[in-house]
């Protein structure tokens, strides 16, 4: 093997291989920081607070001043329409709202301090459409303690707003999720207490939600002759940036939440992007790629006499070709490496500056991008040895 | 092998040549593993080509070349790399070594292949004709006749049923091609070999069992 190498590696040429090296590296990385920068940053696009998947938008019919009068439809959605949303193309699931139907009051406080408390309401949207452990979300009717998710903006506007003015320490959702919350329920003749204690914030819906069996015990119970229409309705769409669903929404006179539509958007944008990155890395990689087999065959063609004669003295094809693949799988193998090593440095980086702007971004690991590379180097070395054993197997042949 | 039989064999080349005489071209030649052989040649013959078809770098001719009566055009790449490490050492007329490596790398080439020969061996083959001093020189620096004997030892370094020689000895005074043919002959003998040898004038002084012309 190693007069062998000494005997092929005559006409190695540094520069190209140094070309290609290049290439190859600058192309891997491009490709692997697309999918990492991805992998990093869609989390704040698609508002995944962890608790509602990304693809839901929330529905209400819009508020007019004929409703306010109490003129005017409902403001409920009937069957009919819920039927005709549901047999629309960009519908993946509607589920609806149900709101507590009964007076609803929470106070908490640690011992020893004052208590607070206020009047509120509940909401539930099926179980399904809240993505969080379910071990944690759920209520059995004789359970003396409700889980709760509220509005990550209600502890923002106690923070930054209240707080801040008052000289009051700021609190941590962990904190929150400490604090034991009484719930008074009145209706129907009883005033029964509750224990609450907020398991989650989310970005995504603008309520303050409890599980549905929860809702379903307690409106029976507190409020049993009350009708249910429900005012709002959660759908989960195929793609959230479909034209279709705007369409729809306006023809109808239904009110979207906020900027569901827009984190959607944003979100195809980011995949768009990155996607085009991606190819332009992987078409780098191609080309570099290319350049390496031309080395390659070039090398070869130069030494087409000394293989003859090796294949004429005994020596297989394979034998040959080992020491090309394994100077090739060698190159590849030290490009990952250094694409790697330059992955993370450059994440660290942008990750610095991302964590200063959104501090509640995870932090995550290069371990899928680093995966990706590995099924390249895989992929391109397994090619690299086929063509490499083709062209020698060719000088067999003459 | 015991036996390569040449079965009307003709170099492609000369089917245009219908008034050809020779006693190896389109007739039944048997080579026996065992024998000696000398095919005496004229310039543009067809000695090397044979060589080569018999090597199977070559396929450029009709007829059938058979190895113990099977046809080498069968042949898959695998088997020829095992005959011509076990069956088969071919001594080229154009020696084939490689100019960048030393005298002795390029034996060790071979040997490092078929692990057939001892290093004191080759040592011995070096200095029995008289090229010891230019064992690690790079064999582009020796002269046609140093370089003549190095392609010889390099042919020995494996084992082999049949040893083509094409042209051994042509650029060898009369004393070291008496050297080279009494170390190839008693190598030849060892492993029992079959061997043919090809000239077009010169050649080593043995006692063949058959001399064809071609």
């Amino acid at each position: 093997m190693k007069l062998i190498w000494k005997l092929l590696r005559r006409h190695i040429s540094l520069p190209q291989f140094a070309g290609f090296s290049l290439a190859n590296l600058f192309g891997m990385l491009v490709v692997m920081l697309s999918l990492q920068f991805y992998n990093d940053v869609k989390p704040l696009f698609s508002e995944d607070d962890g608790l509602i998947r990304p693809d839901f938008l929330v529905l209400n019919k819009r508020v007019s001043a004929l409703n306010s009068m109490g003129l005017g439809s409902s403001g409920t959605f009937t069957e009919k329409e819920l039927n005709d949303l549901k047999a629309q193309t960009f519908t993946k699931r509607v589920g609806t709202f149900t709101a507590s139907q009964y007076k609803v009051s929470c106070s908490m406080g640690i011992e020893g301090l004052a208590q607070f408390g206020t009047e509120m309401f509940f909401e539930s949207v099926p179980d399904d459409f809240v993505d969080v452990d379910l071990s944690k979300w759920h209520f059995n009717e004789g359970e003396d303690y409700v889980p709760i998710i509220i509005p990550k903006t209600y502890l923002s506007i106690y923070n930054f707003g209240f707080a801040q003015s008052q000289n009051l320490p700021k609190i941590s959702e962990g904190i929150v999720g400490m604090v034991e919350m009484t719930i008074s329920m009145r209706g129907n003749g009883l005033h029964e207490y509750i224990k609450g204690r907020v398991v989650g914030f989310s970005t995504r819906l603008n309520t303050i939600l409890v599980p549905e069996s929860f809702i379903r015990w307690s409106n029976e119970r507190y409020a049993p002759d009350s009708d249910n229409e429900p005012s709002r309705i959660i759908l989960e769409v195929h793609n959230p940036a479909d034209d279709s669903i705007v369409d729809y929404i306006n023809e109808k006179g239904y009110d979207m939440e906020d900027d569901k539509l827009d984190s959607g958007r944003m979100m195809f944008f980011l995949k768009l992007i990155s996607g085009i990155v991606m190819l332009v890395g992987m078409f780098i990689s191609l080309l570099s790629f290319y350049i390496l087999m031309l080395s390659i065959y070039l090398l070869v063609e130069k030494n087409t006499e000394k293989i003859r004669t090796l294949l004429l003295i005994g020596y297989s094809p394979a034998k040959v070709a080992l020491p090309y693949q394994v100077l090739t799988i060698g190159m590849n193998a030290t490009v990952l490496l250094l694409a790697t090593l330059g992955l993370s440095l450059l994440r660290s980086l942008y990750m610095l500056n991302l964590s200063t702007v959104f501090p509640q971004m995870n932090q995550g690991s290069i371990l899928s991008a680093t995966m990706f590379g590995v099924m390249l180097f895989l992929l391109v070395s397994l090619l690299n040895i086929t063509i490499i054993r083709h062209r020698i197997n060719q000088i067999w042949k003459n | 092998m015991n036996t390569i039989h040449l079965d009307n064999t003709l170099p492609k080349v000369f089917l245009s040549k219908p008034d050809l005489q020779s006693d190896i071209w389109r007739r039944q030649v048997c080579f026996e593993k065992g024998n000696t052989y000398l095919i005496e040649a004229g310039s543009g013959t067809g000695k090397s080509s044979l060589c080569s078809f018999i090597i199977g770098s070559r396929q450029d001719f009709e007829g059938k070349i058979l190895f113990d009566g099977k046809d080498t055009r069968r042949l898959s790449t695998k088997e020829w790399s095992k005959l011509r490490q076990n069956n088969i050492s071919l001594l080229f007329q154009e020696l084939r070594l490689f100019p960048e490596l030393t005298a002795m790398e390029n034996v060790e080439i071979k040997n490092s292949l078929t692990h057939f020969k001892s290093n004191q061996e080759i040592l011995n083959w070096f200095e029995a004709l008289g090229i010891a001093d230019k064992m690690t020189s790079p064999v582009r620096l020796m002269s046609f006749g140093q370089q003549q004997r190095v392609a010889m030892i390099r042919a020995l370094v494996q084992p082999f049923d049949f040893l083509l020689a094409d042209e051994p000895v042509s650029h060898l005074d009369e004393k070291n091609s008496q050297i080279m043919s009494d170390i190839m002959m008693e190598e030849v003998r060892r492993q029992g070999a079959g061997v043919i040898i090809t000239s077009i004038g010169k050649h080593m002084a043995l006692p063949y069992n058959k001399v064809f012309s071609l």
